[in-house]
């Protein structure tokens, strides 16, 4: 479909038309999801209130297993919550995709380059080769995270991509440093942020291109990459080969993907997608108000689930009951997570610390289950002073949820 | 799908030498949406102003919304993104989604 409005991307009234057409999918196999309802085959139920809340399961994108269907073009592909019951690191095959406009399906590597412009001291055209060289080889464990994760569970509802929680990764990111990129065409004087562009471009004429930039004190950081590795494999087309930017601690929207322009800029970034959207109240309001400032969002905040147990499930009344999970510290390592809820408080035991942007399990124990455990959450704090609210941080465009995640559990 | 990059050696230590990784050409072929529009008054207009940038799926998971918040949504693909909406065919286009929404919401009860 990527492919049907013709090579320059521009779209047409004709090529509008002809894209509307569907085709058939095989019947997605069914597995158990935790966390999640799995209503029939190749159908799970996200737990969106007042709903539409089912979605399709489907193994029909290439490289990818079953994954949640919220867009087929362009491609919004979402986790189900089992995969990270499974482990601390997302497979490839099951990390969640998010393309804001149609993407490219082709990449001719010895034609792919880089250009790095704007106030630099020599602007310089990079090939695959000169970036895999510019620097030492860096491997960084870090979660990939939509900024609109968990946007549908938002109460009051907000419109946009209804996803579960499951926008969300985490890979081993290799490549080179993005300041070793940026030392082949030198950073001019007066610079401020670093901007990045890919090769997926908008449909129409004049519509705002997908564009991000970073702080320069952030740019420069050791650990943010210009990466060609995902967990030691290539990165997938559907992941932005053949490189992509790598912010850790930072929403994945500024993690370009098909990295194909780095620009340093000298003053502030008025494009779209910095200026305009993803952007969220700078001070809590509520659904009510209209006119409020705006922050860009930027760094994660602390985030944990239980996904060793769906809402609703029958534990047994009278035993022990062991729930596990997975909890990240945001921009910060992770410090803590507690069970909470009921009048509870018990301190979860965190697993291996695969670094500060890992994921990181954690399991507790109740010694005995006397009774229904009624909404009950893990609450993860992080090293810099974090800590995961009580009420929701409501915003209408539904970014950087991370209000308690709760569940209820039957007894019997 | 073919995957042409071979990561070669990788390692965590400096290796300020020559390339340690090979890129070759790669594409995908990506799935068509299976999911149809409901048959309801308005579903050309939506066909032929819609779907060409998005396919079907996003449009009906949305929450249940006003017919206003539909034309807002429909003036900010117009306005920001310059989707070539007729705006003639707006009226239909709301009308066919608030009454999708509505046969959803009843589907749920």
């Amino acid at each position: 479909m990527a492919d049907s409005n013709g090579s320059n991307g521009k779209l047409t009234r004709r090529a509008l038309i002809a894209g509307a057409g569907a085709g058939g999918l095989g019947a997605a196999l069914a597995a158990p999801v935790l966390g999640q309802r799995l209503i029939r085959e190749g159908v799970i139920d996200l737990g969106l209130p007042g709903g539409p809340s089912e979605r399709s399961l489907t193994p029909a994108f290439p490289g990818k297993g079953e994954m949640i269907v919220q867009r087929i073009r362009p491609p919004l592909l979402e986790t189900p919550m089992k995969v990270f019951d499974d482990a601390t690191i997302t497979p490839n095959d099951r990390f969640f995709v998010r393309w804001n406009w149609d993407m490219p399906t082709a990449v001719n590597a010895a034609a792919h380059r880089v250009a790095v412009g704007g106030a630099v001291k020599q602007p310089v055209s990079l090939t695959l080769d000169d970036i895999a060289s510019a620097g030492e080889h860096v491997e960084v464990t870090a979660i990939n995270q939509c900024a609109g994760n968990g946007r549908g569970l938002s109460d009051p509802r907000v419109t946009g991509t209804q996803w579960g929680n499951g926008a969300m990764g985490c890979a081993r990111w290799t490549g080179v440093r993005l300041k070793d990129v940026l030392a082949k065409a030198g950073v001019g004087a007066g610079a401020t942020r670093v901007r990045f562009a890919g090769l997926d471009v908008p449909l129409t004429d004049g519509a705002p291109q997908f564009i991000k930039s970073i702080p320069m004190d952030i740019a420069m950081r050791d650990d943010v990459l210009v990466a060609w590795g995902m967990n030691g494999e290539p990165l997938p087309l559907l992941h932005g080969y053949p490189l992509r930017i790598v912010v850790p601690g930072w929403f994945s929207t500024y993690w370009v993907k098909m990295l194909s322009t780095i620009e340093v800029l000298t003053g502030e970034d008025d494009s779209y997608y910095v200026a305009k959207s993803y952007r969220m109240p700078a001070a809590q309001i509520t659904p009510e108000d209209e006119d409020f400032d705006t922050v860009a969002i930027t760094a994660m905040p602390p985030r944990a689930f239980i996904t060793s147990h769906a809402d609703g499930d029958m534990v047994k009344r009278g035993k022990p009951l062991t729930l596990r999970g997975i909890a990240m510290g945001g921009d910060a390592a992770l410090a803590r997570v507690d069970l909470v809820g009921g009048g509870r408080e018990l301190p979860c035991e965190l697993g291996p610390d695969e670094g500060q942007f890992a994921f990181r399990s954690w399991t507790v124990t109740i010694p005995e289950v006397t009774a229904e455990l009624s909404g009950i959450g893990v609450r993860a704090a992080n090293a810099g002073g974090g800590v995961q609210p009580v009420a929701l941080n409501w915003n209408p465009s539904g970014y950087a949820r991370n209000v308690i995640e709760r569940i209820t559990l039957r007894a019997q | 799908m073919r995957y042409g990059l071979i990561l070669l050696a990788l390692t965590l230590t400096a290796c300020d030498r020559a390339p340690q990784v090979s890129f070759a050409d790669t594409s995908i072929t990506l799935p068509d949406d299976p999911l149809d529009l409901p048959d309801l008054p308005g579903r050309n207009a939506v066909v032929e102003n819609c779907t060409a940038c998005h396919s079907p799926s996003t449009m009906l998971q949305q929450p249940k919304v006003s017919a206003e918040k539909w034309e807002s949504i429909i003036g900010k693909m117009v306005e920001t993104y310059k989707a070539p909406v007729d705006p003639q065919a707006v009226p239909a286009i709301v009308d066919y989604m608030v009454a999708v929404q509505a046969e959803q919401a009843e589907g749920q009860e």
